[in-house]
């Protein structure tokens, strides 16, 4: 979900009802509101944050804001979201105003919060639980939906898949689940005991041997366990490759929830993160979170300035030197060829391999004539074609050799 | 020290005074942190001293660092405890020899004798008189399956031996973790921690950082040095240089005895703060190409000096 000055104002408006005097509610209406910017809260970092009120002088604003992040977020991504809403939040309420006996834990908590006689702090974690418990039911019902943001530069098209042919959709859906289970499985078969390997697990000799009195009779070794890859997929959504989106979308949703660690990212001039996007087992419902969401869908194609954001702010974080890159483009690059290169050149000292998947190169005339295919050829490992379902298969054998 | 007597202002005054320059946001966490008994996870660029936070803390708190290093393949046998099994082999031929009671032989190699521990075994049976400091570097390079080993350890700081029983830590270590985010951590480790992102310094800090460690360095080439490295921080290399090579830098001037950056001191000792050739590569471009103007940086505006 965008986070705007508007979008924090109306989720803190939208918790308005549940704030009253006092630390407690505050705090929760607070981790609801932050909730409703999509970040994610658990009920036991709400508990631990009010608990830690006590530690600190609550009239510096700023250690109770470091207070409550600390407790609250766990990914330096949402602290844009966390900081507007903390200043929104906090502001509106009149911090300075609120005293402060009553922001206090240890502090008489309001006649709703308390519950009759009874140990006072069970009683709070109590309330706690079932106030968050009654949120989190009205939170799944308000399913929320992202706003795009409108840039006029990139041609903006929200793309309907439920469009897509239905036998069609099916099929390759059916096929691509086949090759991704495949792939999976191969992959993450788990470290063995066994008599055959090329270590000598002393723990379990020593154990086996206990039966012939210490005497060491079965050597257990250990087999190397099979590596797990990580695949990072960046798949093209321009205009040029209009045709095939639908198909990929479908491709990337497919290995994603097969496969542990993959990581998914859509580009045309820009290039955007989906991988929490595809993250459900619901299709139909991913699919238009993702039309929904997209900067730039069908518009142009800036190969180049998309892996160079890539690689400056996902790469260091994302790419080993496990993991296989996977591109899917058509290589019409509106942008500066000689920044592609370097890009290219860049990601292929960090990662295993890079595999290009390219639809036209089906066609028999093809060359891979286009500037920008022609500056990332030298990089690429594997460079396929991927135009209809067999050609996914073909995709899938080798994946498996590769990360095998 | 206890960490109930402590505050902010004091946690931030004694980890300066070995030297590490810490701004409030992160004295808090980390305050926070040792009163709550909860977990800090600490994530940021490599070279901004996630790990030395920890290494300054074991010492003014004067208790033990206990350091787990992670890394791939990394499992509970190499991280809690393991059987000394050549040991216990020894032992088993020599009772052979002297045809000792098989029961009570069994019953003594799998006592304490014959544990080796591992960091994380250590930090829970750890009997200082302080809680010591567990460090957990570098999480991200651990497994999954690590992970969730981990996840319980740090939630009831107890281990289980099956043929010891259960062993439960007398303090609660004070638990730091590092990533360097190679990849994401479990929601549920993470919901266990505080969390802290630390940034690169800003010029003031950066400065401060400079002068507290090498009290030597004067004044004017401190600024250089930061106004050096805050402007690289914005430029497009491949690994950015931390605060880490901002101190390597910063001693090897000392070593040569510099008392003033200029552009060919800069050019000659760059093999302190970036450590690829193409990293090199590209600020001889720069500053060949004039896009890095060396000699207005190290001249300085008049503002930045005050």
């Amino acid at each position: 979900m965008e986070v705007t000055p508007e979008t924090v104002a109306a989720a803190v408006s939208s918790v308005s009802s549940a704030r009253g005097k006092g630390t407690l509610p505050n705090v929760m209406a607070f981790a609801r509101a932050l909730k409703e910017l999509g970040v994610k809260v658990s009920l036991s970092q709400v508990l631990d944050a009010s608990r830690s009120v006590e530690h600190v002088e609550l009239a510096e604003k700023a250690d109770f804001r470091m207070l409550l992040r600390a407790n609250m977020i766990s990914q330096k991504e949402d602290f844009p979201a966390f900081d507007m809403l903390f200043d929104c939040f906090w502001r509106e309420l009149s911090y300075e105003r609120v005293p402060m006996e009553t922001m206090r834990i240890e502090g008489t908590p309001t006649e709703s919060q308390a519950p009759e006689g009874g140990d006072e702090e069970g009683g709070l974690e109590e309330a706690f639980a079932e106030t968050l418990a009654k949120e989190n039911l009205q939170l799944e019902n308000l399913e929320e939906f992202s706003v795009p943001t409108y840039s006029p530069q990139e041609l903006m098209n929200r793309k309907d898949f439920s469009e897509m042919g239905v036998e069609e959709s099916r099929a390759i859906a059916r096929a691509i689940l086949l090759i991704a289970t495949k792939i999976a499985t191969q992959i993450s078969r788990r470290k063995k005991l066994g008599r055959k390997g090329n270590t000598v697990d002393p723990r379990w000799t020593m154990r086996r041997s206990m039966k012939y009195g210490g005497e060491i009779v079965d050597l257990v070794h250990r087999k190397k366990r099979i590596k797990k890859t990580k695949v990072v997929l960046l798949c093209d959504v321009s205009g040029s490759m209009d045709c095939y989106s639908r198909f990929l979308i479908q491709f990337m949703y497919g290995l994603q929830n097969e496969l542990w660690g993959v990581e998914t990212f859509v580009f045309s001039t820009s290039l955007s993160r989906i991988t929490h996007l595809i993250r459900t087992k619901d299709i139909v419902n991913a699919l238009e979170k993702i039309s929904g969401s997209i900067l730039g869908w069908s518009g142009g194609t800036n190969i180049g300035r998309s892996l160079h954001t890539f690689n400056r702010n996902f790469a260091p974080s994302m790419v080993t030197h496990r993991t296989v890159v996977v591109i899917i483009s058509d290589g019409w690059d509106r942008g500066d060829v000689s920044v592609l290169e370097r890009e290219m050149q860049d990601l292929k000292r960090r990662c295993k391999k890079i595999i290009w998947l390219n639809p036209l190169l089906a066609s028999e005339n093809y060359e891979p004539l286009c500037k920008g295919m022609q500056a990332a050829l030298p990089y690429l490992d594997l460079f396929l074609s991927v135009h209809n379902v067999n050609s996914l298969v073909a995709l899938g054998r080798t994946l498996q050799k590769m990360v095998a | 020290m206890n960490p109930n007597q402590l505050t902010i202002e004091s946690v931030q005054e004694i980890l300066l005074r070995e030297k590490y320059v810490c701004d409030r946001a992160l004295a808090t966490v980390v305050y926070l942190s040792l009163v709550m008994g909860k977990p800090l996870l600490l994530e940021g660029e490599a070279g901004v001293g996630k790990t030395e936070i920890a290494k300054v803390l074991a010492k003014v708190l004067e208790t033990k660092l206990i350091r787990l290093q992670c890394y791939e393949g990394l499992d509970a046998n190499t991280a809690l405890y393991e059987w000394n099994y050549p040991k216990q082999m020894l032992r088993i031929k020599l009772e052979e020899v002297e045809h000792g009671d098989k029961q009570q032989v069994e019953t003594e190699i799998f006592s304490q004798d014959y544990l080796i521990k591992r960091p994380l075994l250590e930090a829970i049976q750890s009997n200082g008189a302080n809680a010591p400091v567990l460090l957990i570097d570098e999480i991200d390079r651990a497994d999954m399956e690590f992970e969730a080993f981990l996840l319980e350890v740090l939630s009831d700081f107890q281990i289980t031996i099956p043929e010891l029983g259960t062993i439960a830590a007398k303090h609660r270590p004070l638990v730091f973790l590092t990533s360097n985010r190679t990849r994401e951590i479990h929601d549920a480790l993470k919901r266990r921690c505080l969390y802290h992102w630390i940034e690169y310094p800003s010029f003031e800090k950066e400065y401060e950082i400079i002068t507290t460690k090498f009290p030597e360095v004067e004044g004017k080439m401190a600024q250089q040095i930061c106004a050096f490295m805050q402007k690289v921080r914005e430029m497009n290399f491949y690994k950015r240089p931390g605060v880490a090579e901002t101190l390597d830098w910063a001693s090897a001037l000392i070593a040569l005895n510099r008392k003033n950056l200029d552009d060919k001191t800069v050019i000659e000792t760059m093999g302190c703060v970036f450590k690829y050739r193409e990293d090199l590569h590209h600020l001889r471009e720069q500053v060949d190409g004039r896009q890095l103007n060396l000699d207005a940086l190290l001249k300085m505006s008049p503002e930045m000096v005050s």
